[in-house]
């Protein structure tokens, strides 16, 4: 039996919430996408003969699968057309960086760093700009003291050469094949780059692992995979950070993440993504969770024209618990389609859903979850609440939740709330000297405390300050 | 009434149809323009995720099983003072223009394959008509299905400020061989300041297939509000609708249902706010046991002008088997800030501290959960302004949990 088989008989998705994979013609024309591109990327970074078959049949199966549709209200990605895009990955390749000098990069992206108050070296290294170098030495640092552990923090590409049996059983099998959807299908033709963490049993890693410079440095985060093992009973927390807005000459992110949660093993994944007003994110994340492990996600989507990420957790062995946090904002000409999926497939499995959004300028957040309960997983419990902020008519909020329940012993809950910000909470602050921006912002803030307790100190204030940007002056 | 021993799905039996209810022309032709849209049209919406439908209603062969001539129903209409309830044949001669303004006015005639085909066929129902100023109450309608298929139609008018309710009930008589199909559409039409309550108790046979869509328009000041009470069937799929036209108008829809052995039901509440200052409350709230399965989705969308909107939506199931499945999608879809919307939905079984609390006072385990499930219906229950339906209702669920 392969392994995507082995996938789905393990998550029991019966592809419920995956895109659908149907036969059509339109895409196996080889069309942009070649089997040429793929055979490049792979005798670039000199990998080894499985990892090219892998591709070659990622590249098949993303051929054979049609965009997805059907999905209520889901965004539209008529414009994403793979033939303009995948001819981009070529001269990425070729010149292994985003762009040359800090004055190439638009306007709009070095005015938000001024007002972030990064230094003048940090924003080249954010930018991608000669932060092959910076990052360099942040790895190095962190890596002495966790090497004596056992502990492996690498780029993708390396790990395929040094850590290629850990890699080779754990990459796009047993979580995320490529048969998944569309875009985990051209994740696996094309993916570069990105974070491999491996973490041995009974070890516990007690700074936050971030992947912030790194990204950027390879100039090719937009296909980017990050493979997490967390063996039994150890513990980590992985940032990844693309708060800083990404300039792209791509205008498709499809990135992968998969997740190893082991046995009474504890893993937090945060990231908050801002990626340009032009680039479709389509990503892919999900985790498998063993018996009493823990699995937390914290995301904040900012960027992007469209959003489609449901980040996913398998509860797989009894005793299990996942949490998501998630706040999206859409500003103008902005489609944030987010949510969370959990499969509750054993005993005693637990699951929190805290989602925020807020949506302003005819901007759309949608809360797009699936809670799934299988037969069998006995005194389960899940707990799911959406709260929506919205600053003015034009702008858009939806929440449409599924569960899926064949258990009679679990204790379900979903609430949701939409709301405008309140006037009198707007007045009382006034009344206490502030301006209505600051006011707003304030109470913007308050709205979502939960993330941003949840993140290093430094995470936080950069998403509370990007919120602000985002928001400032736009306010009636 | 009228039987034919070769009846098919044909133009003749849509002319033979209408011919037995005398209607004009108009009718006619909107029931040929069904019947020819027929092989253009889906099946109705249902909650589907890629790779899975919810509810499966291609599993049917409609067309086989519909017998449009062969029709035979017991029908009881108790009617108020003021008000007129009508057969079809009556209505139409009493209120023809009346009706020609209104039919499909509110429910689409080709809004999907099983509501084009109940346009094309139907053979009964009832018109309910409130004139202006005119208050009735305990308006009753009760539909007893004795051929394997029955199309039922029911268009309610009420005028501005007339107030009625109306509690329909539907049931199977006679024993038939094979599987029944019955198909319901209800269309509701509330005047300014008008108000209408339609109360629905559907207790089939387990043999029999139903489909019924409900909707309302609610004009200013207007009031819809729909009681949706399922027991019977194999496989009901319900949508139940208001569109929320004019300012301060209100909608309620209120459900309740009770599945067991391996029924199938499938429950669409749906409002959609159009004008300022319009409020909606879906409350439902369903036990499954044995097999049975439930898909819930409420909708609540408020339109770029419908400021000043108030909203909200509860859905809670209680599953008393491992074998049962629920599957619940509340949905909000919002495009106005000035809004307060909230919905919420629980999957949970029989409290286990409340099982404690009455077994430790003596009550035996049985009659405690059947306590529980009933208390459980209460807060739907107290929904229920007609006190028949109400009461009928809990019989029902008494009776099933003894079964």
């Amino acid at each position: 039996m392969s392994s995507d088989q082995d996938h789905l008989q393990e998550t029991d998705t019966e592809a419920r919430f995956e895109f659908k994979k149907e036969e059509n013609s339109a895409f196996e024309t080889e069309k942009g996408l070649t089997e040429e591109t793929v055979r490049v990327i792979s005798e670039d970074k000199d990998e080894p003969e499985w990892m090219l078959q892998r591709r070659l049949r990622a590249l098949e199966q993303f051929q054979e699968m049609p965009m997805p549709t059907g999905w209520p209200a889901a965004p539209d990605l008529s414009e994403v057309d793979i033939a303009d895009i995948v001819p981009y990955i070529r001269p990425d390749i070729e010149t292994r960086g985003g762009a040359e000098n800090w004055e190439d990069l638009p306007d709009e992206i070095q005015d938000t760093f001024d007002k972030l108050g990064i230094p003048e070296a940090e924003k080249n290294a954010l930018s991608g700009v000669g932060a092959q170098y910076e990052s360099e030495i942040v790895y190095q640092n962190m890596q002495e003291q966790w090497e004596e552990k056992g502990v492996i923090f690498c780029d993708m590409d390396k790990a395929v050469q040094e850590h290629e049996e850990l890699v080779k059983e754990h990459f796009m099998t047993k979580c995320v094949p490529p048969s998944d959807n569309k875009f985990a299908a051209l994740h696996g033709a094309v993916w570069s780059g990105g974070s491999f963490v491996y973490i041995p049993e009974d070890t516990t890693v007690n700074m936050p692992v971030q992947a912030y410079f790194r990204m950027n440095s390879e100039g090719m985060g937009q296909f980017e995979h990050t493979l997490i093992i967390a063996e039994d009973n150890s513990e980590v927390h992985y940032i990844e950070g693309c708060s800083a807005p990404k300039y792209s000459a791509f205008n498709l992110h499809s990135g992968g993440v998969e997740v190893f949660v082991g046995e009474n093993a504890h893993v937090q994944y945060s990231t908050v993504q801002n990626w340009s007003k032009n680039t479709y994110n389509l990503n892919t994340k999900r985790a498998i969770c063993e018996a009493e492990g823990t699995m937390e996600w914290v995301s904040g989507s900012m960027g992007s024209k469209a959003t489609m990420l449901y980040p996913s957790t398998v509860l797989k062995g009894p005793g299990a618990t996942d949490n998501h946090i998630t706040i999206a904002m859409a500003g103008e000409g902005q489609d944030i389609d987010t949510g969370a999926k959990v499969y509750h497939n054993a005993p005693d499995t637990k699951s929190t859903i805290e989602s925020k959004s807020i949506s302003k300028d005819g901007g759309r957040t949608n809360y797009r979850g699936l809670v799934h309960i299988a037969d069998g997983a006995e005194d389960s419990s899940t707990a799911v609440e959406c709260d929506a902020l919205m600053f003015d008519n034009e702008s858009t909020s939806d929440t449409m939740p599924y569960m899926e329940i064949q258990e009679s012993k679990v204790d379900v809950a979903h609430e949701a709330t939409v709301g405008k910000i309140g006037d009198e909470d707007v007045f009382y602050l006034q009344s206490r000297g502030l301006d209505d921006d600051d006011a707003k912002q304030m109470i913007v803030a308050g709205f979502i405390e939960p993330i941003t307790e949840e993140l290093p100190i430094e995470y936080a204030v950069e998403l509370n300050r990007l919120i602000e940007l985002e928001m400032e002056g736009s306010l009636g | 009434m009228s039987t034919q021993v070769h009846a098919t799905l044909s133009e003749d039996a849509v002319e033979q149809i209408s011919e037995d209810l005398g209607e004009p022309e108009w009718l006619l032709e909107t029931r040929r323009e069904a019947l020819a849209a027929l092989d253009g049209l889906e099946m109705p919406d249902v909650i589907q995720t890629p790779g899975r439908k919810w509810t499966n209603l291609d599993a049917l062969d409609y067309e086989s099983l519909v017998d449009p001539l062969e029709y035979a129903q017991d029908k009881d209409r108790i009617d108020a003072e003021g008000v007129d309830v009508l057969s079809w044949s009556d209505a139409l001669d009493e209120h023809g223009d009346l009706i020609e303004d209104h039919f499909g006015s509110v429910v689409d005639p080709q809004r999907d394959y099983l509501t084009a085909l109940s346009t094309a066929l139907f053979s009964a129902g009832t018109v309910v008509y409130v004139p202006e100023g005119v208050d009735a109450e305990d308006v009753k309608i009760r539909t007893t299905m004795n051929s394997r298929s029955l199309f039922n139609y029911t268009l309610v008018i009420a005028e501005d400020s007339a107030s009625v309710t109306i509690l329909e009930r539907q049931t199977t008589g006679t024993d038939v061989d094979g599987d029944q199909y019955y198909s319901g559409v209800v269309e509701a039409v509330a005047g300014e300041n008008a108000y209408v309550q339609y109360g629905t108790l559907q207790n089939l046979s387990d043999e029999s297939y139903n489909y019924q869509v409900k909707r309302g328009h609610a004009d200013t000041y207007g009031t819809v509000d729909w009681i949706e009470g399922n027991m019977g069937s194999r496989l009901t799929k319900s949508s139940v609708e208001t569109r929320l036209l004019g300012d301060s108008s209100e909608s309620k829809i209120v459900g309740a249902f009770f599945g067991h052995d391996d029924q199938h039901v499938d429950i669409a509440a749906r409002v959609w706010h159009e004008a300022e200052h319009t409020v909606a409350d879906l409350v439902t709230r369903g036990v499954l046991d044995d097999e049975a399965r439930s898909v819930y989705e409420g909708v609540q969308d408020v339109g770029r002008e419908a400021w000043d909107t108030s909203s909200y939506q509860r859905e809670n199931t209680l599953m008393l088997s491992d074998d049962s499945e629920a599957d619940a999608s509340p949905k909000l879809i919002i495009n106005n800030h000035d809004t307060e919307a909230s919905h919420s939905a629980t999957v949970g079984q029989v409290d286990a501290e409340e099982m404690f609390y009455m077994t430790s006072r003596g009550v035996d385990p049985e009659k405690a959960k059947n306590m529980l499930v009933e208390g459980f219906f209460v807060p739907v229950m107290e929904e229920v302004a007609v006190d028949e339906l109400r009461e009928d209702l809990d019989q029902l669920i008494y009776e099933r949990l003894r079964e």
